[in-house]
């Protein structure tokens, strides 16, 4: 352990050895100097063995294969030799005491080169009371390399590993691609997207201080006894409290994170932000436990349009995710149709219809496919999205949608062209690969559809968190995909002056079915989030006010569509006047479901920090884009949010 | 590695390769940390970090400091020197020499037509204690105008005329390590969290180890008033009432140290006899404390066995500043809390060096804490810099603050400004405007070529930063420490030093008058002058200096180490070594909000910003925080108004506009709107800045204003992004 020495002033230093050798031949990365004052000095623990969700402190054995080893940071082969160094440290907070000096986030900005436009670490705050009994409560936020890691199970590369080491969640950015799923999932908006750079990064824990005994750069600027660290439920040196949250802060149920509180003082009965999130924090005494529960404000606003607010960096997944399920639609009911005993959709029956179609789906989506790796930061680094098979969403989407891409790719080769294949193979193992293809793309697509929607059920994004996402999505499958191939066929028939109404009455079965269960999750959808309150309730405000008419708009275009496939259905006016009477219905419900697929995205109120006035202020950011004052660089937004 | 990847990549974390450091004192508050700047191979600096074993600091820095070594290359930055007939032409560049030439024909024509003091010097606090010599060297012994002073004025002038009243000198008389002797603290009108954090830390290490009462007077909810055990939410403008009512309680209740009053002090009688008026009924109704809360503070301040007063802004920048600055250490004087460990009052200065002027730049005297009114002073400088003792004028000039109102009415007709921004820091501001626009010549040394007030300039000096250039910062605490030379001055900018001492060299007796080249050289007349006296030097050099991290003076010849502590005897500066107890009436002449403009305008400091942000308005990391001028109001207060969150309202005072962003938060009265005066073409649009009789320093904290929302809310914006350049 570090030792302590006091000179003549009464200032006390650790007397750490001058570069930082440890026994062997390697050199530290961070260099400690000679004057290294004490208070940054890593405490040892308390001896506590297990955490406050009975979670064994101690990461790995000493003995274990996994210690012993360097950490290589910075190609330095040291090895620390802190006793605790594989127990889990984390955050203590002080909120009693924190000033928003920003001493902190400067510390953390400067150590690791940070432009203004990123920070890992952030102070915003909650107020309440009326003057002059006024309290603000700052809260400072960086990591809290969770006990859970939802950015590490999320990530689809595997760009994060929870080490042994002082259990510290470490982002590669080498390896990352800029999918920002991981700014998705976390409670605490720890990952850091940098546009400019198309990578994520986030707090390290200054593991490089560590190594040689000092706490992280953030807790060593702290100029107000609020920010400390140290082995997790170790209380530093003159604090008596260990909290898991204070008011502002998400359910740490969610990732049990590594961070602890200190907030003693009475605070008063509702918390507000200053931030655009539209969220208060109201006291709820329980036997000894207080506790604040995010609520709602409803500052009066009015009902708008926002139709320009529906454009956002998630555009190009709001046109993946409806693509795909129209293809995969189209593509069951063209395969499953002749057992429904719609025999026009077989292959025998109009040959180069069903070829061309097929060949028209598969040319969707490869596109769909493409504009999705445009989502990324790194789109060349696309592959690397299979990496996390075992506990990313990301990836198992990934990896299914590949899997009936093929499939309807070989399918469709062989339909379309059996050339190719024919002087290869025989005309049995052909059928035999069609059949097989067929039916693994019929297997795969929903699946697909499935592990798409598992992506959208985070807890940090209660928005989403709700099977409404998976009644959409089988939602939009249905109906897109029979009506793609309802239109399709129509004009087909239509030109072979066959009539078509028929056809088209039997799809509209799907159709309906597709409306119906989209309709029926967003109804159950609306009324849950209001009953869950907090960040939920807020979002549903959004809709209901920011985007009030666009959200009517597209509940109606629903319930309309749903009205007009019925009546289109039961009618069945052939010819020309049918299918313009189509083109119209089928206009309406692809507007109403690209609509509707946008608000899904930009609706999203994650559970984050709080934010101040101006930094970590959506409300900011956007006023500062839309006035110009995000063109002078050190205002730290970036003008393009894109 | 317990999840993730079994085959780990090597981790990376920022490494900027330092190479060297190089020790500096900061630049910007007068908390007076110790800096270590890291260069580079490439004698870059790249990096920055608190000096580990300075006293002051011990290693900590606040967001300013953190990222101060990025100045170097911000930008903006002056390249060469500029130059123009008229001040409505465009600058074209010039060298050095026809700059200098330009300016000192210009200063000899203006003074040769209308009188020596028809040029005006006004300085900042902010340049080394040798370039403030020299300085005080160049205005008084070679260009001899008496129209000298500087922007301390608009921040520490009370604070030097208060200690000059009650104690015969300038010089505070504690030091921050009273925070662990003191028992209790009365903060005045002083923000440290925001102001000076470093010296926040030092006292809440103090409280860490030991509790005791803090007690914080603002009319805002701060972070201090927060974690203060009692915070007094004072109505503005009324600080000496609260005072005087303070000391007629401890008189009342016969709490006062009646042997330290017979020792120490003179004029007992007369002071009692005006607080006895101040009864905490009657003054309660004034300034707005409850009397039982009255009582209280002053019982628990007289009977602790230490109690101590700081304060900064709060007491300064108001009409009563002197006087409240007195009655604070007439508080002191009573309770017998002067000169002992945790016993004292303490003004917390604003700039750097702000002491460094105040004790040798001879803008209100001469160098060495002297005095132009005293003969033998004015015989004992001219003769060691070589000069005819009748050069020197008897009795000061004008202060800052008078100097423009001659200037606007034609008294003064060249002024030279360094290293200040009146366009932005002076209160009145469209008055201001039209006085610079109407100088005969004006003359800006900056090192910024976009600070606004180059806009009516006729030359522009572009002068060296903080860590270009080598020399001493005196501290809140006296405490003398050094700025190493960190890099080379960007572009063709010079040292303050240099340029001062070319302009000595175009006046026939500046030729005849030593004017050393190097600041140690300079140094060395400034230690040789203060043997003796108050703020003794002779113990210091550069490098024991940058050694021990800070020396306070008095630190003489043979001495081991500083003073903490002045006055520890007892023994003050006036002539009868006594300390004066004054008695000051209150007379209310404030600018109250009314019918018409019902709202006090507040205004003050962030802890990210410093000054007119020339400098911290460049740096992302540090202006992020507070990128666009903004106003602190109440709720309740906005709801009538209409005025949302985050929208633009438009203010009205008696002396202009200005159009603000509008944050609501019940930190601030229902009458009450707060701004940080850090923004060009903000709050000081509005500002009265009525002026201490005593000090001249302005009422930057009490005027009225009239508040509505702007009805075109984008145009309100486009003009807020417009007035800043940065």
């Amino acid at each position: 352990m570090l030792d302590v020495r006091v000179d003549k002033q009464g200032l006390a230093f650790i007397a750490a050895s001058g570069g930082g050798e440890t026994g062997g031949c390697a050199t530290h990365a961070f260099k400690t100097r000679s004057n290294e004052p004490s208070y940054s000095a890593l405490p040892p623990s308390n001896g506590a063995q297990v955490n406050q969700w009975g979670k064994p402190i101690q990461l790995v054995d000493e003995k274990d294969a996994r210690a012993g080893q360097s950490l290589r940071i910075n190609n330095s082969l040291a090895i620390g030799t802190n006793p605790d160094r594989y127990k889990q440290h984390g955050f203590h907070f002080t909120a009693d005491n924190c000033i928003a000096c920003h001493a902190c986030e400067a510390a953390c900005s400067e150590k690791n080169d940070l432009p203004a436009h990123i920070s890992f670490r952030s102070v915003g705050y909650v107020e309440g009371g009326s003057y002059p009994d006024f309290r603000r409560v700052n809260i400072s936020m960086a990591c809290n390399h969770c006990d859970d890691p939802v950015c590490l199970k999320g990530c689809p590369t595997r760009a994060y590993t929870k080490f042994a080491e002082y259990g510290a969640v470490l982002q590669d950015p080498d390896i990352c691609f800029g999918c920002g799923y991981c700014t998705w999932v976390c409670p605490y908006n720890a990952p850091q997207l940098d546009p400019v750079k198309g990578e994520v990064s986030k707090c390290n824990m200054c593991v490089d201080r560590l190594e040689v005994g000092l706490k992280p750069a953030c807790v060593s600027a702290c100029l107000a006894g609020a920010l400390d660290f140290g082995v997790i439920e170790t209380a530093p040196a003159n604090r008596v409290q260990t909290k898991l949250a204070i008011p502002g802060f998400p359910d740490p149920e969610i990732t049990h994170p590594n961070i602890r509180f200190q907030q003693t003082r009475d605070l008063p009965r509702e918390m507000r932000r200053t931030d655009s999130m539209p969220l208060i924090y109201v006291k709820k005494e329980d036997a000894d436990k207080i506790a604040y529960r995010p609520h709602t404000v409803d500052p009066g606003r009015a009902r708008l349009w926002n139709l320009g607010k529906l454009r956002s960096r998630e555009d190009p997944l709001v046109l993946f995710t409806l693509i795909s399920q129209m293809v995969i639609g189209a593509f069951l009911t063209l395969f499953l149709g002749r057992f429904a005993g719609l025999n026009e959709l077989s292959a025998a029956a109009h040959p180069a219809a069903y070829a061309t179609l097929l060949i028209g789906l598969l040319a969707l989506e490869t596109f769909a496919l493409v504009i999705s790796t445009q989502h990324l930061g790194k789109p060349h680094r696309f592959y690397r999205a299979f990496y996390n098979l075992r506990y990313s969403a990301v990836s198992r989407e990934v990896a299914s949608v590949a899997v009936f891409y093929n499939a309807m790719f070989l399918y469709t080769l062989l339909v379309a062209v059996p050339g190719l294949f024919s002087w290869l193979l025989p005309q049995g193992l052909m059928r035999g690969l069609q059949t097989f293809s067929g039916w693994l793309a019929v297997a795969a697509g929903p699946v697909a559809l499935y592990a798409m929607n598992r992506i959208y059920r985070i807890k940090a994004r209660p928005f989403w968190d709700h099977w409404q996402v998976l009644a959409s999505f089988y939602g939009s499958m249905l109906t897109l995909g029979s009506l793609a191939v309802a239109m399709v066929y129509a004009a087909v028939l239509m030109a072979q002056k066959e009539p078509f109404a028929h056809l088209l009455a039997l799809l509209a079965w799907p159709m309906a079915l597709g409306l119906a269960i989209e309709g029926s999750g967003l109804i159950v959808h609306a009324r849950d989030l209001v009953r869950r309150g907090g960040e939920a309730a807020a979002s549903q405000l959004e809709q209901r006010t920011t985007f009030g008419k666009t959200y009517i708009a597209r509940n109606i275009g629903v319930a309309l569509g749903l009205a007009f496939i019925a009546a289109l259905g039961a009618l069945q006016v052939d010819g020309r006047a049918g299918f313009l009477a189509w083109a119209v219905a089928a206009a309406l419900i692809i507007a109403t479901a690209t609509i509707g697929r946008a608000l899904f995205y930009v609706l999203v109120i994650p559970t984050t920090m709080p934010g101040a006035f101006f930094w970590r202020n959506k409300g900011f950011e956007e006023h500062a884009r839309k006035t110009g004052l995000a063109k002078m660089p050190q205002v730290g937004i970036l003008p393009d949010a894109h | 590695m317990l999840f993730g990847r079994r085959i780990k990549n090597p981790i990376k974390i920022a490494d900027k390769g330092v190479m060297t450091w190089k020790y500096t004192t900061c630049g910007y508050c007068s908390t007076g940390c110790s800096i270590e700047v890291g260069l580079n191979r490439d004698g870059k600096a790249v990096t920055a970090r608190g000096v580990g074993d300075a006293p002051v600091n011990q290693g900590k820095l606040c967001i300013k400091g953190i990222f101060e070594h990025e100045l170097f290359n911000s930008a903006n930055r002056g390249e060469t020197p500029l130059l123009r007939q008229k001040n409505i032409d465009p600058y074209r560049k010039a060298g050095w020499d026809a700059a200098l030439d330009h300016t000192a024909a210009e200063f000899k024509r203006v003074q040769e037509k209308y009188g020596r003091d028809s040029v005006a010097i006004v300085s900042t606090g902010q340049i080394l204690t040798e370039e403030f010599y020299t300085l005080g060297k160049l205005t008084r012994g070679v260009i001899g105008t008496n129209n000298y002073d500087g922007n301390t004025t608009l921040c520490m002038a009370s604070a030097v005329s208060g200690y000059k009243r009650s104690f015969g000198s300038d010089g505070p008389p504690g030091c921050y390590d009273d925070f662990d002797h003191t028992e209790c603290l009365l903060a005045f009108g002083s923000n440290l969290p925001e102001q000076h954090p470093i010296i926040y830390w030092r006292l809440k290490m103090a409280l860490e180890k030991r509790r005791f009462p803090v007690i914080v007077v603002d009319p805002r909810v701060t972070m201090f008033a927060q974690m203060a055990d009692i915070h007094l939410p004072i109505t503005p403008g009324t600080d000496l009432v609260l005072l005087n009512s303070l000391a007629h309680v401890i008189l009342k209740e016969e709490l006062q140290d009646r042997d330290y009053i017979n020792a120490h002090t003179t004029g007992f009688e007369d002071f009692a006899q005006l607080v006895a008026q101040y009864d905490p009924t009657t003054s309660a109704a004034i300034c707005g404390i409850d009397e039982d809360t009255i009582r209280h503070v002053a019982r628990l301040y007289a009977k602790a066995g230490a109690a101590m007063t700081i304060w900064t802004m709060g007491i300064n920048q108001s009409t009563h500043g002197s006087d409240s600055v007195v009655a604070i250490n007439s508080l002191n004087l009573i309770t017998g809390n002067i000169g002992k460990p945790g016993g004292t009052s303490l003004s917390i200065t604003g700039q750097c060096n702000a002491m460094g002027t105040r004790e040798w730049s001879s803008c209100s005297g001469l160098p060495g804490y002297r005095a132009l009114e005293k003969e033998q002073d004015r015989e004992t400088i001219a003769a060691y810099w070589g000069i005819d003792p009748e050069f020197f004028p008897k009795a000061r000039g004008m202060f800052m603050t008078d100097i423009f109102p001659a200037m606007e009415t034609g008294q003064i007709k060249a002024l030279w400004l360094i290293a200040t921004n009146p366009m932005t820091s002076m209160p009145n501001i469209p008055r201001i405007k039209k006085t610079l626009q109407n100088l005969e010549f004006l003359v800006v040394q900056d090192a910024y070529a976009d600070v606004e007030t180059t806009k009516y300039a006729h030359v522009y000096l572009p002068a060296a930063l903080w860590g270009e250039k080598e020399g001493v910062f005196t501290n809140t605490e006296r405490r003398v420490n050094l700025v190493r030379k960190v890099m080379e001055p960007h572009g063709d900018c010079k040292s303050d030093l240099w340029i001062f001492n070319e302009m000595a060299k175009r006046f026939e007796q500046g030729r005849k008058i030593r004017f050393p080249e190097t600041s140690a050289e300079v140094f060395d007349e400034m230690r040789e002058l203060s043997r003796g006296r108050m703020l003794d030097y002779s113990g210091l050099t550069h490098d024991r200096i940058e050694n021990e991290r800070g020396i306070q003076w008095p630190c003489p010849e043979g001495a081991a180490t500083g003073a903490p502590r002045l006055y520890t005897d007892g023994v003050f500066q006036h002539a009868d070594g006594k300390a004066k107890l004054i008695p000051l009436p209150f007379v209310d002449n404030n600018e109250r909000p009314d019918q018409q403009f019902p709202f006090w305008l507040n205004s003050g400091r962030v802890v990210e910003h410093f000054h007119t942000r020339t400098r911290t308005g460049r740096i992302g990391n540090v202006n992020k925080f507070s990128p666009t001028p903004y106003m602190e109001m109440n709720p309740d207060s906005a709801k009538e108004l209409a005025i949302g969150h985050m929208t633009y309202a438009r203010l009205i005072s008696r002396r202009g506009y200005a159009v603000v962003l509008v944050q609501l938060t019940h930190r601030v009265p229902h009458n009450m709107v707060f701004i940080p005066f850090h923004f060009h073409e903000c709050v000081n649009q509005l500002t009265l800045g009525l002026l201490d009789p005593y000090s001249r320093q302005p009422a930057f904290k009490q005027c009225a204003v009239k508040i509505e929302p702007a009805t075109d809310q984008l145009a309100a914006a486009a003009a807020n992004v417009a007035a800043r350049s940065f």
